[in-house]
């Protein structure tokens, strides 16, 4: 049931090994709720402070500075301010919240106590996919006995700060991952991304004042209270300090979670960490970060796997899900089922992703069948562009920008359908 | 206030407002500011979906909805810039891609806006090969609206409207991504006394009422501003009107009265106007006691020949006078000048009531009681106390709203009167008691101005000849008038004339007439009667 | 009624969660398809009472999420994840084989009401392709034989 622990471990993963861990026991034993006591003693502006320094960002997708992200919750009191943690991992390619909250549940607790200290939030809502039941159970189990231990509640660690958490599960839809969509699926209603103005920080969670981090990135913040923003910034670059979790799937020997510094080569996950290709078969291109981020080809895997540097290959670390896909693949055929993913996901509310992403499915669909004709591909680009920055949340320009990717670097893999009449990959991946 | 450029337009604008809602506001917007917009409507929630009324604002790096961008000081804004026409065009060509060609059969055609738009921001041509979404033609939607899901273009107007006026919301958006419906729940009907109006919303074909689809192309149209007659709420519509006849109302915008509504019930009295209950001409009782078709003047000699015997043996105490609240301002200041000139003490205003509600339906099932009230026409308990008591030996009576349960109900009490003079636009059982009946105009037939339930006065105009014998009011009663040998009665009447000297009889009315209320009425001085 | 007592009363204890009624649909909606094995009409009427919501708005919410379903479902509810990187490690093969095994296609359920077999988004099992869950359960690593047996397995 359990996944297998990460291969390569840092801070974040190194007692991933001993089942023990996910008990608040276990957890403590490794000096767990040490940086969440130490953060009580803390004003919530050094806190925030700190975390600005520490140059952390979040991890599901966006890369927006944590501690800038604290620093919109308003301060002048009045309204009750929430938390709300993104558990709703769906970035196809990604999978590494789902380990933090089986095997890691009171980091993130941790985590959580310590944002709401800083935030002066007086309850977090942890947001978990609807699917992910054992998480949800491991993490339940760990709330309660945070609850029995004094941990949550009316004096948090025996502080005169009362936290608390309520759980809840999401129930299958892509889109509430997306802060808004998320925030609109903790109120009961569909999870349609709001429109902004106002923001989160004004108009939240039930209408108050609310800040939304991902699984992954409440876990660093311990470490970082533990350690210091100078400790933290010894891993990553410069612009990216820290580690992440990255998730390794497709067609690698050794596919699997490893957590490692920002700024790792990518080849150096394919090749050296996951063991490269299979089959004795080489690499044709590899998604760097989640089903949403354009692909590069195998000429690029030197880049250091950090926003600034994948940014200048057009490509964004997003939430670090490295897919590979090996010589034998079809672009046009991964291009069928990522298209259709985001168009099976779009929420439906705005025009452009509503009939964009069902536009793309079905030229790629026509193109793989080999009934494809040359303009066809400048359709599949002009449509993309109109999807993209035109709308409510960024989930159109996920879908439009792997299909951007695919054409920058694969075009001739579709000029050869529209050529051949049929798709000319026979030793590809099922469609 | 805040001042923003929008274009060439520098524009001084109320805080809190978004771009399109100050464009709106200052009647700028499609009219002067192009700034398309399907999903935004000035009197629904706003939804940011359809993204269509992006433009260039200084200072943002991408395109915003003028729907939902707050206006700021200083704010500069762009909508005619190339990135703006693209993103427009984006909008249209996704938009069009599902929705069927089916222009020719489809009602909406020539009052589409997705035609519209095409026409001015789409890109001209179909670049789509693949097949359009197959989805429900037809949907019986409930007693007034079908559906056509295909051409439906999800801006969710009518899910907002029916949750946010009538607050029935009997629509929802089912599904998700390009699979979403609308539809209501198993087994439910859109049924609401405001239910039309999703159509009039609509910017497509997909909400039709039944009641108009198919009858008649839009472009063969004239639309005719004027007031629906179906209570005291006076909302102004467009009545549709084409071959002398009036084939539709929509509801007009005025934010002082309905907003953009109006109600089903008010909605489907223009079928009133040209129906076949109409009194067609002038009748009269012979000694046999039947009704019997007469000519204008027979009639108005008849019925000032019963008013003189009346007048002459007994005194004007017993003749009694009935206001309709369906007659203009002026056809009731003929009438009171009439009663005046007679002497005539009591005459009363009779009004049928019915159900109101908190949105636009009001008690009164009529569209001038309070300008009658503001002449001088009161509460009728008095006179059918009278009418009872066998002290009337005539009665003229405007209008049938005497038959209203709580007054006359089936009317046999004027049974004994001697002489019941009734001008009437329909037939109704009081014509049994009649001995004259004269037949009068509708609203939509003539000049006029009307005063709803809360004092505005707001005008009319003929949309519409009718095709038979019938005199507004006060040109009836100017002619009776003058057979009745009555000072300054020249049988004329000029209702534009006696609405600029309304101020004369009823200060309320002072500078409150014809021309100057304009489209969009004017309030009675001091909130009127 | 349709929903039971317990259903209820483990309702209320979700709204006691929230700071808006509402905020507990989610998990009522969950608890009632625990309860019946889907939400019907039925269910979304009284869930809008229970919320002072239209039924409509009950029935957007069901329609919207991929886990809530309107109508009854097979005894048991397999969903094998088709997305890419499922899909670049032969889960499209695998769910070929399961049709076959069971003579429906993806979408449909068996004839005696046991097995209803989906495609499904990513669930978050990348590494570990192919992969299905049944019910709440997680199998991963699958080849087909393995798959089948497990399906073969179940009441």
């Amino acid at each position: 049931m359990g996944l297998t622990v990460p291969y390569v471990t840092s801070y974040l993963s190194e007692h991933f090994a001993d089942d023990a861990y996910a008990t608040l026991d276990g957890y403590r034993a490794r000096g767990g709720y040490e940086a969440a006591q130490q953060a009580l003693r803390t004003s919530p502006e050094d806190l925030i402070e700190l975390v600005k320094e520490s140059g952390l960002q979040g991890r599901g997708g966006a890369g927006f500075s944590t501690g800038l992200k604290w620093s919109f919750m308003p301060t002048d009191g009045g309204k009750p301010k929430y938390l709300v943690c993104n558990a709703d991992e769906s970035e196809p390619g990604s999978f590494k919240d789902r380990i933090l909250l089986e095997r890691a549940p009171h980091k993130v607790l941790e985590g959580i106590l310590i944002g709401a200290w800083a935030t002066g939030s007086e309850k977090t809502f942890i947001y978990v996919r609807g699917e992910y039941a054992f998480p949800a159970r491991q993490l339940q189990r760990a709330v309660d006995e945070a609850y029995a231990a004094g941990i949550l509640g009316a004096k948090v660690l025996g502080s005169d700060f009362a936290h608390d958490v309520v759980i809840m599960r999401g129930a299958g839809a892509y889109i509430c991952g997306e802060e808004t969509g998320l925030l609109e699926s903790l109120e009961g209603r569909k999870g349609q991304p709001r429109k902004k103005p106002p923001f989160p920080a004004q108009y939240g969670a039930f209408g108050m004042p609310s800040t939304v981090n991902n699984v992954e990135t409440f876990c660093h913040v311990p470490h970082i209270v533990a350690n210091g923003s100078e400790w933290f910034r010894g891993f990553g670059t410069e612009k990216s300090p820290g580690t992440t979790i990255f998730g390794v799937s497709g067609h690698v020997v050794r596919p699997g979670l490893y957590e490692l510094p920002l700024g790792t080569p990518l080849e150096e996950i394919v090749f050296e960490h996951a063991q490269g290709v299979p089959n004795g078969r080489t690499v044709k291109g590899v998604i760097p970060g989640g089903m949403s981020m354009p692909i590069l080809p195998a000429s690029q895997l030197d880049v250091p796997m950090a926003n600034e540097h994948l940014r200048e290959r057009k490509t964004m670390l997003g939430t670090g899900g490295v897919m590979v896909m090996d010589e034998t693949t079809c672009m046009v055929r991964a291009g069928c089922v990522i298209t259709y993913f985001f168009r099976d996901e779009s929420c439906g509310q705005c025009t452009q992703c509503r009939e964009g992403t069902g536009w793309l499915h079905k030229i790629m669909e026509r193109i793989e069948r080999g009934a494809g004709t040359p303009d066809d591909l400048d359709i599949l680009l002009d449509v993309a562009g109109k999807m993209e920055g035109q709308t409510i949340c960024a989930f159109a320009d996920a879908a439009a920008w792997p299909v951007q990717g695919l054409m920058r670097h694969f075009r001739e893999d579709f000029e050869e359908h529209v050529r051949q009449r049929k798709c000319p990959f026979p030793e590809s991946f099922e469609l | 206030m805040a001042s923003i450029r929008v274009d060439d337009h520098e524009l001084e604008v109320e805080e809190g407002r978004t771009l399109l809602q100050a464009l709106d506001d200052a009647g700028l917007l499609m009219n002067g500011v192009d700034v398309p917009h399907y999903c935004w409507h000035p009197k629904l929630a706003i939804d940011g979906s359809c993204r269509l009324c992006q433009v260039e604002i200084e200072g943002f790096p991408k395109l915003q909805i003028a729907c939902n961008t707050p206006v700021k000081d200083g704010m500069v804004v762009r909508t005619q810039t190339e990135a703006v026409r693209r993103a427009r065009e984006g909008v249209m060509e996704l938009l069009l891609i599902n929705h069927p060609l089916d222009c020719p059969i489809c009602d909406q055609a020539g009052e589409c806006k997705l035609q519209d738009y095409a026409f001015e921001y789409g890109v001209g041509q179909s670049r789509t090969r693949e097949p359009r979404r197959a989805l429900k033609k037809s949907v019986d939607l409930g007693p007034t609206i079908v559906f056509d899901q295909e051409r439906c273009i999800l801006c969710r107007r009518c899910v907002r409207f029916c949750r946010e006026v009538p607050k029935t919301g009997e629509l929802g958006v089912f599904n998700r991504g390009d699979q979403s419906v609308i539809e209501t729940f198993p087994g439910s009907e859109l049924d609401n006394p405001y239910s039309m109006n999703v159509a009039d919303i609509c910017p497509v074909g997909a909400l039709t009422t039944k009641d108009f689809r198919f009858k008649i192309r839009v472009w063969f149209l004239e639309d005719v501003p004027g007031v629906c007659t179906g209570c005291a709420a006076g909302c102004n519509v467009w009545l549709g009107t084409a071959n002398n006849k009036v084939y539709r109302y929509v509801p007009r915008r005025n934010d002082a009265v309905n907003e953009t509504w109006i109600c089903d019930h008010g909605r489907m009295t223009y079928q009133q106007i040209g129906s076949a209950d109409r009194i067609a001409h002038p009748a009269l009782r012979g000694e046999d006691g039947i009704l019997r078709a007469a000519s204008l003047d027979d009639a108005l000699a008849e019925a000032a020949a019963r008013l003189r015997r009346v007048l002459d043996a007994t005194g004007p105490g017993a003749l009694g006078v009935v206001a309709s609240p369906h007659a203009s301002n002026e056809d009731l200041a003929v009438l009171r000048s009439l009663v005046d000139a007679l002497a005539v003490e009591g005459a009363a205003l009779a009004v049928r009531q019915g159900d109101s509600d908190e949105i636009l339906v009001q008690a009164e099932k009529a569209a001038n009681a309070t300008g009658a009230r503001a002449l001088g026409f009161g509460d009728p308990a008095a006179l059918l106390e009278r009418l009872r008591g066998g002290a009337l030996e005539a009665l003229l009576v405007l209008g049938h709203d005497l038959l209203d349960p709580a007054l006359l109900g089936e009317g046999d009490a004027l049974d004994g009167v001697g002489s019941v003079i009734l001008l009437d636009s329909h037939h109704s059982p009081l014509e049994r008691a009649a001995h004259v009946v004269l037949p009068t105009r509708h609203a939509a037939e003539k000049f006029g101005t009307l005063t709803n339930h809360a004092g505005r006065v707001q005008r009319v105009r003929p949309a519409v000849e009718p095709a038979w014998a019938a005199w507004s009011e006060g040109e009836l009663l100017a002619r009776l008038g003058a057979a009745l040998g009555l000072p300054d009665f020249d049988g004329k009447f000029d209702p534009r004339a006696v609405s600029r000297a309304l101020g004369e009889r009823a200060p309320a009315f002072d500078g409150v007439d014809w021309d100057s209320v304009g489209d969009e009425g004017l309030p009675l001085k001091q909130g009127g009667a | 009624m349709v929903i039971s007592e317990d259903t209820r009363a483990a309702i209320e204890r979700e709204i006691g969660k929230y700071p808006q009624r509402r905020g507990a649909l989610l998990p009522a909606l969950h608890l009632v398809q625990q309860e019946h094995g889907f939400v019907s009409p039925d269910s979304m009427r009284e869930l809008a009472g229970i919320f002072e919501l239209l039924p409509v708005e009950v029935m957007e919410v069901v329609h919207f999420y991929n886990m809530f379903h309107d109508r009854p479902r097979g005894r048991h509810q397999v969903h094998v994840c088709t997305n890419l990187p499922c899909s670049l490690r032969g889960a499209r093969g695998l769910m070929r084989q399961l049709e076959s095994h069971l003579g429906i296609h993806a979408g449909e359920t068996t004839a005696d009401g046991r097995i209803s077999l989906g495609h499904e988004e990513c669930l978050g099992a990348c590494a570990y392709a192919p992969m299905l869950r049944i019910g709440e359960t997680y199998h991963e690593n699958l080849d087909a034989e393995q798959a089948k047996r497990l399906l073969d397995g179940l009441e």
